[in-house]
């Protein structure tokens, strides 16, 4: 749906014409990158929804440790995204508002997440991490916050940028309303899709990560995939298609409720796709 | 509920005014200082204002007059000096609660509620009923002409409709003191004519004292009952515009207000000075240095047609009644001379003439 409305707008006389190039030759060379791009991407998926076949799909649910893996991971999701926003949002709006100049400092440490590895990570915080935290999941869930940082800061920044934060906390303050009341009428309603955008990513984070899971010993879902996919293949990619199926109808839901809440208020929508595109970069 | 019409809307006015503080509301700003860093963005300032005046902060940018209507807002802080309103000193009062209405620069209407419920939230800061805030907050838009766009968000109204949208809000409060940052800077020039008068209109029959923020000085002329011009922080001139255009007080005050020729003289001895071959009177201070300029308004100035004048007509510019002439004078000055239109047909540009100076007194500044 996006690359048909991505495509139509591309295809405005303006742009082809102004190459030289008649608009119905480069509409062509659009449809083709199109259909290669989708071809790319298309290919592995119906040759895993092949192998698997469609009798496996039934059985995900009754293989073993499938619902308890799943849990742990939903759980995850959870405990991490309102970690992640209990931390962020306020950090982030109070940047904005009184401390200007750190944000280039914020930016700079939300995205070292992306640049250490993993493996790095998780190795150097079970080295220093305390014994009662090693024993729960919950050691999990705050190397997820830490993981989360980069998308979810840049999704409220994004969604603060698009406001004159200053100017609107003035007004709401003038006209009478206190701290909490700005912030709670004013401000987080205008930031609802940016919440939104980031609770989404964080979830997807969470539900898809794997090297740190596996080597703190807990079987959250996609570690479940791996170790099932060694006894029985056909169900594991079954039910990584089955995740993949989920996480999209997330985004789509977002992109959704998001384009809606902008055309209301004109906001934009596009936070999500700016955003959903470093997240793959960092994968 | 939007019901009433155009017609009404006089009366609504004039409910709100009586049911509000009634524009009994004094404001005194007392020595007020403020640095940031090295700057001193303010640096004694002191305005008494008038209840239901009208006060103009005129001045360059930097001059200090947005930071000391933020101080009377109290999004800022003095260094030294106090805000009095109604007497009582505000300094320990938060912003939201000193009951002021402010209308900023920029576009500030809260970008997730309707017109209407951004002109009711002060309403419901207030705990004001539903029905009733919706009803004032509609009686407010219909005030300033918008009753038709109350469902609008404000993505959906135009840059001009939205200030008299944080207009009608920053009224629905029936504020103390209204502020007035820069309200019209981002508008283009039509609407900005318009809503010059609404808002003057308005605070008029409403009687809010009302403080005004802008480096444009004919809107500050054309809307305020005194023009207070700042510069470095400080005070130059607080009088009304007339007083302001027809006797500045300082040299400074001369030239950013209004336009004003600069044309060297010589100081003589008894308060004269020797400019454009004749002798004319000092106003007020003379400079130090023998060696001045003159200031002298465009209309100040006269000119004849004539064969061995000391000037030659350069440009010539129509502005309806009158007609605004250059004139490059002997020794390479420049002035401006404005002349009725009608008489104006015979200055072509090239054509010789003489200016000369009537026996005013005269405003000097040091020569540049």
């Amino acid at each position: 749906m996006a690359a048909l409305r991505g495509s139509g707008g591309i295809g405005s006389p303006g742009i082809g014409g102004s190459r030289g190039s008649s608009p119905w030759a480069s509409t062509v060379w659009r449809w083709v990158i199109l259909v290669l791009a989708g071809v790319y991407f298309l290919i592995p998926l119906i040759a895993a929804l092949r192998f698997a076949g469609i009798s496996s799909f039934g059985s995900v649910i009754s293989q073993s440790g499938f619902t308890s893996s799943l849990a742990l991971s939903v759980r995850l999701a959870v405990i991490t995204t309102i970690i992640t926003i209990a931390l962020m949002l306020p950090t982030t709006v109070y940047v904005h508002l009184r401390l200007p100049k750190l944000r280039r400092l914020l930016e700079g440490i939300t995205i070292l997440p992306i640049v250490i590895p993993p493996v790095v990570l998780i190795v150097g915080v079970l080295q220093i991490a305390p014994g009662f935290l090693k024993s729960t999941e919950y050691l999990l869930a705050l190397v997820y916050v830490i993981l989360a940082m980069p998308f979810a800061y840049r999704a409220i920044d994004a969604g603060l940028r698009a406001l004159d934060l200053k100017t609107i906390t003035e007004a709401a303050s003038s006209l009478g309303a206190g701290w909490i009341t700005t912030l709670w009428r004013v401000v987080l309603p205008n930031l609802r899709t940016a919440l939104l955008s980031a609770t989404v990513l964080t979830v997807a984070l969470v539900l898809g990560e794997f090297t740190i899971a596996s080597l703190d010993l807990y079987q959250t879902f996609p570690v479940w995939i791996y170790v099932n996919s060694q006894t029985s293949g056909q169900v594991s990619v079954a039910a990584s298609l089955l995740a993949l199926f989920v996480t999209w109808l997330f985004l789509m839901a977002i992109t959704v409720i998001g384009t809606r809440q902008s055309r209301k208020t004109g906001g934009g929508s596009v936070t999500l796709f700016t955003v959903a595109r470093q997240e793959t970069r960092g994968d | 509920m939007t019901t009433n019409t155009a017609g009404n809307s006089a009366a609504t006015a004039a409910g709100i005014g009586q049911a509000g503080h009634g524009g009994g509301t004094s404001v005194l700003l007392q020595d007020l200082t403020r640095a940031f860093g090295t700057t001193r963005a303010l640096d004694g300032l002191s305005i008494e204002m008038a209840p239901g005046e009208l006060v103009a902060l005129l001045g360059p940018s930097g001059c200090g007059k947005t930071t000391a209507l933020r101080i009377v807002a109290g999004f800022e802080s003095a260094d030294a000096g106090s805000v009095l309103i109604d007497g009582r000193d505000m300094s320990s009062v938060p912003a939201s609660k000193r009951d002021m209405g402010m209308v900023f620069q920029s576009y500030s209407l809260f970008p997730n509620m309707s017109a209407l419920d951004n002109v009711a939230f002060g309403l419901r800061m207030r705990k004001l009923g539903t029905a009733g805030r919706r009803q004032r907050a509609g009686e407010l838009l219909d005030m300033v002409g918008l009753a038709d766009q109350a469902r609008q968000y404000p993505h959906q109204l135009s840059g001009g409709q939205q200030q008299r949208v944080a207009l009608a809000r920053a009224l629905a409060i029936e504020p103390r003191v209204l502020l007035l940052d820069e309200p019209l800077s981002a508008l283009d020039a039509k609407v900005r004519l318009q809503l010059r008068e609404q808002i003057r209109t308005l605070q008029q029959r409403l009687g809010t004292t009302t403080l005004f923020v802008t480096h444009d000085q004919e809107e500050a002329l054309s809307m305020a009952d005194r023009v207070g011009v700042m510069r470095q922080g400080k005070l130059e001139q607080i009088a009304a515009p007339d007083e302001l255009y027809e006797d500045p007080a300082t040299a400074f005050v001369a030239e950013f207000v209004g336009i004003m020729n600069r044309i060297p003289g010589e100081l003589q001895g008894s308060g004269t000075v020797s400019v454009l071959g004749g002798t004319v009177p000092v106003r007020g201070e003379s400079p130090a240095d023998q060696a001045v300029d003159v200031l002298v308004r465009p209309e100040g100035l006269t000119m004849q047609v004539g064969q061995n004048g000391n000037g030659i007509v350069t440009t010539r510019n129509f502005l309806g009644s009158v007609t605004r002439v250059g004139v490059l004078l002997d020794g390479d000055v420049a002035v401006q001379v404005d002349k009725p239109s009608s008489e104006a047909a015979a200055l072509a540009p090239g054509t010789s003439v003489s200016v000369s100076l009537p026996a005013q007194p005269v405003l000097l500044a040091p020569r540049r």
